[in-house]
């Protein structure tokens, strides 16, 4: 004892520190009680709350996606499928049900006295009856269903090796999540579910399941889903082939199948959906409210195309029925359909472009006219065997509006299907080449330097220069004019203006061009005209080009590049090859169609669009303006005229042996202004021997895409439409691209978007 | 216990009394007027408070545990007035026997050869004798049956206050602490520590000794969790998980500790009243609501008031626990006392800070208020021993016990100048 301290006592001192200590332990629970209850109430109380309610969804329907003249392009078709329960498919099922009726009809007491043999006898005496209602089912699944044993156990299997691997993995991860470490089957959700036997079956057939609900209960589902039905998908054209190039001209009417018509621009979905999809848009939000438009596992996503990019706008919402378990009150909202989507796609056209690009019609293919002949009548070779088909790409969009009426890429994806694993890798259907692939503008950027050049006061429109072959004093060789070649004997183009120059493609006068207005300058001009520029039009990327180039369409070279090429003395051959739309710039074919139409309205930037303006979910359409002189355009659209209407065009004729000319552009009752480009290509790689690899021998240097890019209006009148084709490994741009443009103007007004119409063989044109 | 008391009562009572007279060593008067009063009155406040908790939601097709809470509660009464009759230093000669009785009962629900008609495992565990009227838990008994012996040990020893004399008290400890987590009951098992470590601090061992065991212990805690079962594991992960606001564990491992968290949660302060609190725990599917689970449905319906007037409750019958501690002067009594308040006070921190999420979840009942038999007589039968250790007058005045040098070093001192008594 210690006198000398408030308690005495050692032991009693000891005990008041073991009370502190346990009111201390108190204290920190009742801060916690405190977080709960006080500061936190409100959210636990919600979630506690949510549990008092139960939430049953209505569906809802994905809007359609129409085309401009409201034909529907996609659309949800209610369908049925008939969906089978998993224990059926395994052969479990009647085991089970014999097992249940045993006990039923022994009596609770009576199962329990029986030994296991006894009872295992009770159970496979009912088992025959069961197993005669799965075989029931499963005969009138094939019957209904129209499938043979075969399919049926296939199908069967597949359901088995999904469920199985997928239960795995559910067992798995629960085991190692839980910590639980016996090997009961933890049954997954898929083991207890109906899976689908047969998809889609009529109304009628339907109906017939209807009925065997009642005979065969508790054995299948008849699902009611909606399925995203896309009716031109696949359809036929008929395009008449007598004003195609005489060596493959006839007076039949071609009946062309297509796969995948405006498969890249409208896209598809995906009945899975992603763990991105959840982040993006959770059904169950962070605060634990519900976001009706968000996504729930089952739900259906738009994977690509105008299905992805306008997905918000498409998928409406569901319905919900909120009923409370408490007081049994139901409350009711409908579900919201998603919103129809209106293109600026014809699809009529679209189908029509994409048969004349296809390779059965013949001008996607190599064809000899577009390699030439010798003078003295020998066929000139080609690095690329006759007939061998060619990558290619279109669109066609109104000058005015900058609406998309058709954009075509080929092959396909439904094309590519069909192709080896190798030929895909090479060929990328999955690339939209109108919207998303890059190459050098090549000889059709001129107008656009010509325009730059005049307005930046480089060159006045009276102003000749004169074509000797070369640019340089220095080098014959290099930078020169496309005839200054021996095929040709070296010629020139003499003294030329500026219409004449482009009608001609003069390649020294625009390298002069380009030269007078310097590198920066030239990158300004090109920029707006788009090259480097993104453009948006309402699609996502879809490629693989999408991680690369993502808002970065097409090249120019930057403040680094252009000092990488002072420092190694290269700027001034780079600022010429520029000039001719060669060196380190690329755009895609609808930037060419963009560009022109620019030009054609006279300098008014509009981006092309996809989605009708109108419809509420047009983009902000931006609107810049070049201030281009009247004259400016006028003198870059006679020249434009020139290169297709003049004799010395380079898109005025194809020569055929003989030196017989016969005109590239024979539709009637039209003007066209355009330009021909043939630009240099990178190396192909091309399967000769079909051996599945790519040998050296078989990758193929030079060669050069050919472009057709160009205006077409009613005949004296103003343009109405850009039209920009290019074809890939094509060679000359005249010879191989304009016979397509040719077509396209045709189907443009076949489709009745510009007068004339079909005639047997077209007149001689100036 | 019961099993001691075939006869009356006073026939011990009086030989006991009479020997101990005759040895002139002690003699034994009644204290009809004391402090652990204080426990039963709490005990019996905190009883009606489970049965009206257990009570909260409405269960059509199962047996009225509020009213078998209630049976179990006058039984439990009966134990307590049974086990406070005979003097505790009879008690305390039979404390071997009974810790051999009851580590024996322990071993033998572990034998795997029991059939499972005596020892029915339930999820893995092998914790209960299955008897006629109902399941009987031999790890209840081993708190008391612990809690006895070592005060029994120590009640006269020295030698704990040296680091090598801590050793046979740990081992005691071990011993039905680890069959305990064989069985597995890690929870029951977690009682025995502090228990331990206030027994020994109320016995006067050095600090320094125990803080060195304790930091010894903490430093081994981290290379058992392996040993752990993979469920104890789980749920270890699943509570750090859900602290930090993750809720990937909700559905499976954590959703027990979630629900439970989430109607505390929902009670707010002033609770949120019987048929709401009754819907709430309904529908939100809480497991074990009238057993391990049943604070959370006081605070769902009471709110914070409910929760302060269980640990007020749970307070007082500490205070009155204690009281008896140092009222008694006798060593035997006053380690008993100090050990089941701390064995009582150990379950309801466990209990409730496994409920508000702060500690994981483990089979751990909240004593007087948790619905289950044997839980319930074990908890009443401590405060008969309380009421047992108050209820005895030493005759004469005793040395006291467990005072020491106050010149240790380590004692947490109270010694504060200004505190110090005028001319003391």
């Amino acid at each position: 004892m210690d006198k000398t301290r408030i308690i005495p006592s050692m032991f009693h001192r000891r005990l008041l520190l073991l009370l502190v200590c346990m009111c201390l332990m108190m204290m920190l629970l009742g801060a916690q009680l405190f977080r709960l209850s006080v500061i936190e109430k409100d959210k636990w109380l919600r979630d506690a709350e949510s549990r008092l309610s139960q939430h049953a969804y209505l569906p809802t329907h994905r809007g359609r996606i129409l085309d401009r003249n409201g034909n529907i392009l996609a659309l949800d078709k209610p369908s049925y499928d008939i969906a089978v329960e998993y224990e059926v498919i395994t052969g479990r099922w009647p085991i089970r049900k014999a097992e249940r009726q045993a006990r039923r009809e022994v009596g609770r007491e009576d199962w329990k006295m029986l030994s296991k043999q006894g009872r295992q006898e009770e159970i496979n005496a009912r088992i025959p009856e069961w197993e005669a209602s799965c075989e029931r089912l499963w005969y009138l699944v094939m019957t209904l269903g129209e499938i043979d044993e075969n399919e049926l156990l296939t199908r069967c299997d597949a359901i088995r090796r999904k469920v199985k691997s997928s239960a795995e993995a559910y067992r798995e991860r629960t085991r190692r999540e839980e910590g639980i470490n016996d090997n009961r089957p933890l049954p997954a959700k898929e083991e207890k579910i109906a899976h689908v036997i047969l998809t889609q079956i009529s109304d009628q057939v339907a109906f017939e399941f209807r009925k065997l609900e009642t005979e065969l209960p508790g054995m299948f589902e008849i699902k009611s889903t909606l399925r995203r039905v896309y009716p031109w998908m696949r359809n036929t054209v008929y395009l008449s082939r007598n004003s195609l190039p005489s060596p493959i001209r006839s007076d039949d009417v071609q009946e062309i199948h297509l796969m995948g018509v405006a498969d890249h621009l409208i896209g598809a979905v995906r009945d899975t959906v992603w763990a991105e999809d959840l982040a993006r848009r959770p059904f169950l939000t962070e605060d634990r409210t519900i976001d009706l438009g968000g996504y729930r596992h089952t739900d259906v996503v738009g994977s690509r195309g105008l299905e992805r990019a306008y997905e918000d706008v498409l998928r409406g919402e569901v319905g919900v029925v909120e009923e409370n378990l408490e007081t049994a009150e139901k409350i009711v909202s409908v579900s919201k359909p998603g919103r129809d989507l209106t293109t600026t796609i014809d699809i009529l056209l679209q189908s029509r472009v994409q048969a004349i690009l296809s390779p059965e019609y013949g001008l996607t293919r190599v064809q000899q006219w577009q390699l030439g002949w010798e003078s003295y009548g020998r066929p000139r070779p080609g690095k690329l065997p006759l007939g061998s088909p060619l990558n290619a790409a279109a669109v066609v969009l109104e000058v005015s509006s900058g609406e998309i009426l058709a954009m075509v890429t080929m092959p396909t994806r439904a094309m590519g299907e069909r192709m080896s694993k190798l030929q895909r890798k090479i060929v990328s259907p999955a690339v939209n080449r109108a919207y998303e692939a890059l190459y050098p503008p090549g000889s059709i950027i001129k107008p656009m330097l010509l325009s730059a050049a005049v307005t930046e006061g480089v060159l006045t429109l009276s102003e000749s220069i004169e074509c000797t072959g070369h640019f340089f004093e220095h080098s014959k060789q290099f930078a020169r004019c496309w005839i200054y070649r021996d095929i040709y004997n070296f010629a020139t183009h003499g003294s030329l203006e500026a219409e004449e120059a482009l009608g001609r493609s003069c390649n020294i006068f625009f390298y002069t061009l380009a030269d007078r207005l310097g590198m920066e300058r030239l990158i300004v001009w090109y920029g707006r005209y788009g090259i480097g520029q993104p453009l948006n039009i309402g699609l996502d990327l879809e490629s693989e080009f999408q991680a690369k180039y993502r808002n970065w369409l097409g090249r120019l070279p930057d403040v680094e590049k252009i000092s990488q090429f002072r420092l190694r003395g290269e700027i001034e051959s780079a600022t010429v090859f520029m000039g001719i739309g060669q060196g380190p710039i690329t755009w895609t074919p609808l930037h060419a169609a963009n560009a022109y139409a620019t030009l054609a309205r006279g300098g008014t930037i509009r981006d092309a669009t996809i989605v009708m303006a109108g419809s509420s979910e047009a983009r902000v359409i931006t609107r810049k303006d070049l201030n281009l002189k009247r004259s400016v355009v006028d003198a870059a659209l006679e020249g434009l005229r020139q290169s297709i209407m003049a004799s010395h065009g380079t898109g005025h004729h194809i020569l055929l042996p003989g030196r017989l000319r016969e005109p590239i552009i024979n539709a009637e009752g039209v003007t066209v202004w355009a330009k021909t480009g043939t630009a240099q290509a990178p190396p192909l790689k091309h399967d000769d021997n079909g051996d599945g690899e790519i040998s050296e021998s078989e990758v193929i240097e030079h060669m050069d895409h050919a472009w057709f890019v160009g205006l077409v209006g009613p005949r004296n009148g103003i343009p109405l439409y850009a039209i920009s084709v290019i074809v890939e490994y094509g060679g000359s741009g005249g010879r191989t691209a304009g016979p397509i443009a040719n077509q396209i103007i045709r189907a443009l007004q076949a489709e009745g978007y510009l007068p004339g119409h079909h005639l047997a063989f077209p007149e001689e044109s100036g | 216990m019961s099993g001691f008391l075939t006869s009356s009562e006073s026939r011990w009572l009086i030989p006991f009394s009479s020997r101990t007279q005759a040895r002139g060593a002690m003699q034994s008067k009644i204290n009809p007027v004391n402090v652990a009063w204080l426990c039963v009155i709490a005990a019996v406040l905190l009883n009606l408070l489970g049965i009206m908790a257990i009570d909260t939601v409405p269960r059509p097709d199962s047996p009225d545990f509020a009213m078998k809470h209630f049976q179990f509660m006058i039984i439990g009464m009966l134990a307590a007035g049974l086990i406070a009759l005979p003097h505790y230093r009879f008690l305390q000669r039979l404390t071997y026997i009974f810790m051999i009785l009851v580590l024996g009962m322990l071993v033998f629900v572990l034998m795997k050869w029991v059939p499972d008609s005596i020892v029915h495992p339930r999820n893995g565990a092998r914790r209960w004798i299955t008897l006629p009227f109902t399941d009987f838990q031999p790890s209840e008994l081993a708190k008391i049956a612990y809690v006895l012996a070592l005060a029994s040990y120590l009640r006269f020893r020295k030698n704990y206050r040296t680091m090598f004399g801590l050793l046979l008290p740990l081992f005691l400890t071990f011993i039905p602490m680890g069959l305990i987590v064989v069985e597995p009951d890690l929870g029951t098992a977690m009682v025995f520590l502090p228990t331990f470590f206030a027994v020994l601090i109320a016995a006067g061992a050095k600090y320094r000794h125990l803080l060195i065991v304790a930091l010894i212990g903490l430093s081994l805690a981290p290379m058992l969790y392996p040993v752990l079962q993979p469920h104890q594991q789980a749920r270890i992960k699943a509570m750090i998980a859900q602290m930090s606001g993750e809720d990937r564990y909700n559905q499976t491992i954590g959703f027990q500790a979630d629900r439970a968290k989430t109607l505390v949660g929902a009670g707010g302060f002033f609770g949120a009243g019987k048929q709401k609190a009754a819907a709430l725990v309904h529908y939100n599917h809480l497991p074990e609501e009238h057993n391990d689970m049943v604070f959370a449905v006081i605070c769902c319906r009471w709110g914070v008031l409910g929760a302060l007037a269980t640990w007020g409750l749970y307070l007082i019958l500490i205070v009155g626990g204690l009281l008896t501690s140092a009222k008694c002067r006798e060593p035997f009594g006053r380690l008993v006392g100090v050990g089941l308040v701390t064995v009582l006070f150990s379950q309801m921190i466990i209990n409730t800070g496994m409920t508000i999420g702060l500690l994981p979840i483990t089979g751990m009942t909240l004593p007087f208020i948790s619905y289950g038999g044997s839980s319930l007589v074990v908890a009443w039968m401590m405060v008969g021993l309380l009421l047992n250790i108050a209820l005895r007058r030493p005759g004469f005045t005793l040395r006291h016990s467990f005072e020491f040098d106050e010149q240790v070093d380590d004692e947490v001192s109270f010694r504060v100048g200004v505190w110090r008594m005028p001319g003391a």
